[in-house]
């Protein structure tokens, strides 16, 4: 909210404190400052200058030179206008000044050979009007050298404050006001009001009649008749503009002055076009379209509240005036609407509407019931002052639902157990009594208190204790050094995340976060997805059901920087609708965290040492062997192979511990690929942490040393091209007894020489006997074996034999 | 025979010494030493001709011999060995190391980690909960009535009118508070998500971390000695700092923490870095803790802005980028 510093001391003395600290408290107690504007500021060094001559320059038809005193010297001033002549009071922008329009600097400079000390201002270039036809001539009361701020009543400070959605009340001037009043213990002083009615009383002009009670507790209406609109005077103009407000007419601008002091939303209406001289406060029902004032026609809800005369509606209760009934030039009767609506039905209209003013702002937030009578009267006072006319006797008050006033206490003792630090009772009391709490009973332990009606948010102890501290400040109450620990038992979620992210790194892949929202087309590819009721855009309708778009669009942008070498990771929560019904519980979907790790590009690229190697799915698989090995170290883990292409991959594998399934990955499929337009081979592996988590063993036991040597023996088979390596491998485990502990697959070679349609694998077995020394004895038997069970089942035929 | 061994021996010093390279080494080798041909070797097939009184003398002869030329061969051969391999060495040492490219943690990640392990050493234990959330978690039991401005605070983005993605890590309080009883003492960072359109200020989705104390006897000045210690700790120990009241619904009394940011070369300013608060006796209410008895403080900050101020980013959508460039700096 905008509040000017000058309107403020309307209602509370601020003279001799300083701008900071008054921005400050407003700060530190909730009203945030978020920006100001010191208006003295824009006319540093601008005066009232005295022009003591203007004489013809020597060497310029067109311009003057003048002498110009600014009170304590005279300055030679080169002027271009053609309005300046000796005896005038003028603007003097002395060097140093910076023009407000345009943001010229004032140096001494010399024109057509003549140096001018400053220069003579237009109305335009002080940023006040668009008259640029000459320079502004000043009344020639004004004493020379005043600062032009205060010559022209430009010396307001303007206060952006942010208010937080429980502070209504403050979003006023005299609201403002009111808690400056507390933090500096300075009297608030509200306006009075001197009313002169006339002996026709307001309930002879007009009816009230509210229908819906529960939605708009309170209708007050006053009338003014025989007004005479026009623009409002000078004060009331100032007033307005000066915190951003466009003056209408000086009607519908004391409407808006009251808005801004009071808080309270007002609506004018021209009474004589109400039909039936009548107010009724109804739902909209069977009324479906209905023009604001904006001259914009909204498309009405059955229960939106409207204010609606014997026939139709008027206003959309809280939110806006019609265009029917609105103050025009023409108007001669006024009926002054000061009502209080239910919060929340004004915020359902409005939002249904999609509209938002200063008075359904205020209206959703919670408006004062009481102060509707007081903003009617003070309406009704200031339209007589600036637009005549007489004042009905009373007011139309229909009230059917009194809200009553709230009471509520504060134990002393509650407020140091809250803040953990003791204020003085007395403190206390000063600081309700000074925000308009009326003091009940107050006793050795506790002040009872009942709430103002403005304070929608007052109604417990602890609202109360927050006002205190708020009051008294935040920053006098101490920091405790001194923790008090709760021990209790460590939750590993997130370091077992941290350890999945370190076994990563380390095998050199970067972790990523993506955007959790997909396009309804890519989406549907990777499951059930959840639907966002209101996206943003159609490109982000829908929450992944899958790591693997984000991964692919990520790909696809460090490709087009060249980036191309990639080994990519990211962890992160992944959605799914269970069934296609729609979401009713947490059963309806799951939510599950998953890593996906990835690699494209090549693996290494050509170094002296070595040739360009692209990434490959036995390194994808290699990875993921080396990380699940090191993560579930101890935890025996098999890989199951899928042949048959899927929807998302072909050449998959997945990784097992036991039954429980860890993981899969495998190379992505072209036509997925093509979506995100990259055109590189991507390999990805991807694994449910939960599930991960729950194989990781908790501890892992020392395994004695190896005591005895290892022995190792080769063997190289032809074999028929299509057998694979896994099959023979475990022949050969099968084949041999537990002293055989490995069998590694050292070389592959593939050749014309070889014969059509063979392969020679070689591979080293090892065996170790944990007890013993192993002789060629104990493992001829085993070897012999394996060999003569490979070259059965295969076919095969061991080489260099 | 004895005469031949001599000569031998000698002819092999003369030729021992014309020997200057790994090559001459091995002529002399074959000459003396290979087996079936070389002259010592030849030597021992005459022992056969020798009579059988002078075996023992020629044979030790001839053993010595073996025994001096062997050496000999060997020592020189080691000499040359070791100067080849000296001199291989003079291969280009400069050549680039056969590097490992290491990876690392989303800088987002490490911030989080740099501050859950402030608190972890406070005793906070880590709890995580899930982001598409109720309702329920995230604004009723949080204190936020229907139809309330308050939830406006918070854009967002819904599933359904009773489902949505959490805006807040605060509903991960509640279920903490739900599951446990106080002592409670715990951290909760998140992924959180509010329908603000991407730009270089806002993205769709940011991080936080809340923290939650539930105890007897937790107060104000406990809460704010402890972030006081934080933001000593994570921006140094001489960062002015302030307080100022605010406004959550789950929190009263409510506060903002401000620090001082210097940034290179321009005006400083205060900074927001996080809320605050003592947690409201409705929230207590609502998951069975008397908050007569008990008393609690809660705090949450954004990741992302850490980060940024921290590390000098300007544009929070390079963070949701993934590019390599980017990614291999931190």
């Amino acid at each position: 909210m905008k509040v000017s510093l000058k309107w403020l001391n309307d209602y509370i003395n601020l003279k001799g404190i300083s701008l900071d600290e008054i921005l400050d408290k407003l700060t530190y107690a909730g009203l945030e400052v978020e920006e100001v504007v010191d208006q003295a500021k824009n006319f540093e060094n601008i005066v009232v200058g005295y022009v003591k001559e203007a004489g013809k320059h020597p060497n310029a038809d067109k311009l003057s030179l003048c002498k110009v005193n600014d009170g304590t010297e005279e300055f030679s001033v080169v002027c271009g206008a053609p309005n300046v002549a000796s005896g005038q009071k003028v603007v003097f922008a002395k060097i140093g000044a910076v023009i407000p329009n345009g943001g010229m600097k004032i140096e001494k400079a010399k024109i057509r050979g003549q140096v001018s000390f400053g220069m003579l201002c237009s109305e335009r270039e002080l940023g006040i009007s668009d008259d640029h036809s000459g320079i502004m001539i000043l009344d020639p009361a004004l004493k020379e050298g005043t600062p032009i701020s205060e010559a022209l009543g430009m010396d307001d400070v303007l206060i952006e404050v942010a208010i937080t959605p429980n502070r209504a009340d403050a979003l006023s001037h005299i609201g403002i006001a009111r808690d400056l009043s507390a933090l500096f213990n300075i009297p608030l002083k509200l306006p009075e009001l001197k009313l002169n009615e006339s002996s026709a009383a307001s309930k002879s002009f007009a009816e009230i009649e509210i229908q819906d009670a529960e939605n708009c507790p309170r209708y007050v209406g006053k009338v003014v008749t025989n007004v005479q609109i026009k623009e409002s005077p000078e004060w009331l103009k100032k007033k307005l503009k000066s915190i951003g407000s466009r003056p209408i007419n000086n009607v519908v601008d004391v409407t808006n002055f009251i808005l801004y002091e009071l808080g309270q939303p007002l609506h004018a209406f021209d009474l004589d076009m109400l039909n039936g001289k009548k107010i009724i406060v109804r739902k909209a029902g069977s009324d479906k379209k209905f023009v604001t004032l904006d001259s914009k026609e909204r498309n009405l809800q059955p229960d939106n509240l409207m204010i609606c005369d014997a026939k139709i509606p008027v206003a959309i209760a809280g939110v806006m005036g019609g265009e029917n009934s609105e103050v025009t030039a023409s108007t001669k009767n006024i009926l002054i609407e000061s009502a209080f609506f239910n919060p929340s039905s004004v915020r359902k209209t409005a939002k249904q509407l999609g509209m938002s003013t200063d008075a359904s702002y205020r209206f959703e937030r919670g408006t004062d019931p009481v102060n509707t009578l007081f903003s009617a009267k003070r309406a009704a006072q200031l339209i007589q002052e600036t637009a005549g006319g007489e004042i009905a006797k009373g007011e139309i008050d229909a009230y059917p639902k009194e809200l009553k006033s709230i009471e509520t206490f504060v134990r002393f003792n509650r407020v140091d157990k809250i803040l953990g630090y003791h204020i003085a009772s007395d403190e206390i009391e000063k600081i309700l009594v000074n925000l308009g709490f009326i003091i009940k009973e107050k006793s050795n332990d506790k002040i009872a208190v009942i709430v103002p009606s403005w304070r929608h948010d007052i109604e417990r102890e602890i609202d109360l204790i927050e006002e205190i501290a708020r009051i008294y400040g935040y920053n006098k109450i101490p920091e405790i050094n001194k923790i008090t620990i709760a021990l209790e038992e460590k939750i590993n979620q997130s370091a077992f995340n941290n350890k999945i992210r370190e076994v990563l790194n380390s095998l050199g892949f970067f972790e990523i976060i993506t955007n959790s929202f997909l396009s309804d087309s890519i989406a549907v590819k990777f499951g059930k997805p959840v639907s966002i009721l209101n996206p943003q855009n159609s490109e982000m309708a829908q929450l992944r059901p899958s790591l693997i778009p984000g991964m692919l669009y990520t790909i696809s942008k460090n490709i087009k920087v060249n980036e191309k070498d990639l080994q990519l990771f990211e962890i992160g929560k992944v959605f799914e609708k269970v069934s296609d019904s729609a979401i009713q519980s947490f059963d309806d979907f799951k939510e599950t965290e998953q890593l996906l790790f990835s690699v494209c590009g090549n693996s290494a690229r050509s170094e002296w040492y070595l040739a360009d190697k692209p990434f490959d799915f036995s390194e994808l698989k290699g990875f993921a062997q080396s990380f699940l090995g090191k993560l579930l170290s101890g935890t025996n883990l098999q890989v199951r192979y899928e042949k048959l292409p899927k929807d998302v991959m072909h050449y998959s594998f997945e990784i097992l511990a036991g039954n429980t399934l860890l993981g899969y990955g495998g190379k992505l499929n072209k036509e997925i690929c093509d979506i995100f337009d990259v055109e590189t081979e991507v390999y990805v592996f991807q694994t449910n942490l939960i599930d991960l988590q729950k194989v990781m063993l908790p501890q892992r036991n020392f395994t004695e040393l190896l005591k005895f040597p290892k022995v190792f023996r080769d063997c190289a088979f032809l074999i028929n091209s299509e057998i694979e390596s896994d099959q023979v491998v475990g022949v050969i485990k099968e084949s041999c007894s537990n002293l055989l502990h490995n069998v590694k697959l050292f070389d592959i070679f593939q050749s014309e020489s070889l014969g059509k349609g063979k392969k020679s694998l070689a591979f080293q077995l090892e065996f170790y006997d944990r007890n013993k020394t192993l002789t060629d004895e104990d493992i001829d038997k085993d070897f012999r074996n394996a060999i003569k069970i490979v070259e059965q089942k295969f076919g095969a035929q061991l080489r260099g034999s | 025979m004895i005469n031949k061994i001599e000569d031998t021996r000698k002819n092999f010093d003369d030729d021992l010494v014309k020997v200057t390279n790994l090559a001459d080494l091995e002529e002399l080798r074959i000459k003396y030493l290979s087996r079936g041909q070389g002259l010592v070797s030849n030597l021992f097939g005459s022992l056969k001709d020798v009579k059988k009184d002078d075996k023992p003398k020629v044979g030790q002869a001839l053993n010595q011999l073996k025994i001096y030329t062997q050496a000999k061969y060997d020592e020189l051969k080691e000499k040359f060995e070791t100067e080849v391999n000296s001199s291989k060495q003079i291969i280009d040492l400069t050549l680039p190391g056969r590097k490992r490219e290491i990876g690392s943690k989303h800088i987002l990640i490490q911030t989080l980690n740099e501050i859950t392990d402030i608190f972890k050493g406070w005793g906070f234990s880590v709890y995580e909960g899930p982001e598409l959330e109720s309702d329920y978690y995230n604004f009723e039991a949080l204190n936020f009535a229907p139809d309330h401005p308050a939830r406006d605070m918070q854009d967002t983005f819904f599933i359904t009118e009773k489902f949505l993605l959490r805006t807040h890590t605060s509903p991960v309080q509640v279920r903490v508070m739900t599951e446990n009883k106080p002592p409670i003492r715990a951290l909760m960072p998140g992924k959180v998500f509010r329908n603000e359109a991407i730009s270089a200020k806002s993205y769709c989705l940011f991080h936080q971390v809340e923290g939650l104390v539930i105890d007897t006897d937790i107060t104000f000045a406990e809460l704010k000695g402890t972030l006081v210690a934080f933001a000593k700790l994570f921006y140094g120990q001489e960062v002015p700092y302030r307080f100022r009241a605010s406004f959550f619904p789950f929190t009263e009394p409510s506060a903002e923490m401000d620090v001082w940011w210097q940034p290179k070369g321009k005006p400083g300013r205060w900074l927001e870095i996080l809320g605050c608060g003592m947690v409201d006796p409705n929230v207590l209410i609502n998951v069975d803790i008397d908050p007569e008895k008990y008393t609690g403080y809660a705090f949450g900050m954004g990741i992302e802005r850490t980060a940024m101020r921290k590390y000098g980013i300007d544009d929070i959508r390079i963070l949701f980028d993934n590019d390599k460039r980017f990614l291999t700096q931190f």
